[in-house]
C-alpha cells in the first residue's frame, strides 16, 4: 500500500504531530504510514482520509497489485 | 485509583508491565515499593504484618491493572504487542513443554514420578484453557 500522506499533510501544513493527534494515533504510527511500512485499518484510513480533508480514500491511500 | 497512565509507558524491549517516563511516575514507585520495604525490613514479623502486606499488595496489583488497562494504544501498537507476546508465548510454551518432558523422562527412568512438577502441567493446561476461552469469545464478537 502506497500513501500520499505526507504530500496532504504538507498541503495543509500540518505535523506528523497534529495529525497522530487528529486520529489517535502515536506519531510513529504516522511516520511507518508515509514510509509505506504500515498497513492501516479501514477506520484508520477512514479518519486519516478525513483529517486530511479528502473524499475518497483511494486519493490517501493506493492499492498496489491490486485484483 | 492512585497512579496515572499518563505517568508510564509499556514497556517494549525490557520485559513485561510499564516503565515511569515522568518523575511522577518515579515517585509512585517508590511509594509502591517503601510499604513493603518497611513491613518486611523489621522483624520479627507479626500476623499483623502480613495482613498488612496483602493488603498493601492488593491495592498495588490493582492500580498496575489500572494502569496496564489505561495506557495508550494504537492500532499499530496493539498488532505489535499481539506479535510479540504470541512468539514470547511459543518460546515459554516450549521450554516449559521440553521441561516436562525431561522431568517425565527422569521420573520413569528412576522410577520416581514426584520429580515431575506439576505447576509445569497446570500453567500448560490453564493456558490452554484461556486460549480455547479466548477464541471462543472472540468468535462470538467478531
Amino acid at each position: 500500500m502506497e500513501t500520499r500522506i505526507s504530500y496532504f499533510r504538507n498541503k495543509l501544513s500540518i505535523t506528523q504531530e497534529q495529525l497522530a493527534q487528529a486520529v489517535g494515533v502515536t506519531r510513529q504510527t504516522i511516520i511507518s504510514l508515509e514510509q509505506n511500512r504500515y498497513n492501516p485499518s479501514l477506520l484508520l484510513a477512514y479518519k486519516i482520509t478525513k483529517a486530511l480533508q479528502q473524499k475518497n480514500i483511494e486519493e490517501v491511500f493506493i492499492l498496489q497489485n491490486s485484483i | 485509583m492512585i497512579g496515572k497512565h499518563e505517568w508510564f509507558r509499556r514497556r517494549k524491549y525490557t520485559g513485561w508491565g510499564f516503565t515511569p517516563v515522568t518523575w511522577q511516575g518515579w515517585i509512585y514507585v517508590a511509594i509502591s515499593i517503601l510499604p513493603l520495604v518497611l513491613l518486611t525490613s523489621f522483624p520479627p514479623i507479626s500476623q499483623t504484618r502480613i495482613v498488612l502486606i496483602v493488603i498493601w499488595a492488593l491495592i498495588v496489583s490493582c492500580d498496575f491493572i489500572d494502569i496496564m488497562i489505561h495506557l495508550p494504544k494504537d492500532e499499530r501498537d496493539r498488532i505489535h504487542e499481539a506479535i510479540a507476546e504470541r512468539n514470547a508465548l511459543w518460546v515459554i510454551l516450549a521450554v516449559l513443554i521440553v521441561g516436562a518432558a525431561y522431568q517425565t523422562a527422569t521420573g520413569v527412568m528412576t522410577q520416581d514420578i514426584s520429580k515431575i512438577d506439576p505447576v509445569i502441567l497446570i500453567a500448560v493446561v490453564v493456558g490452554l484453557v484461556v486460549k480455547a476461552v479466548s477464541n471462543f469469545y472472540l468468535d462470538k464478537k467478531n
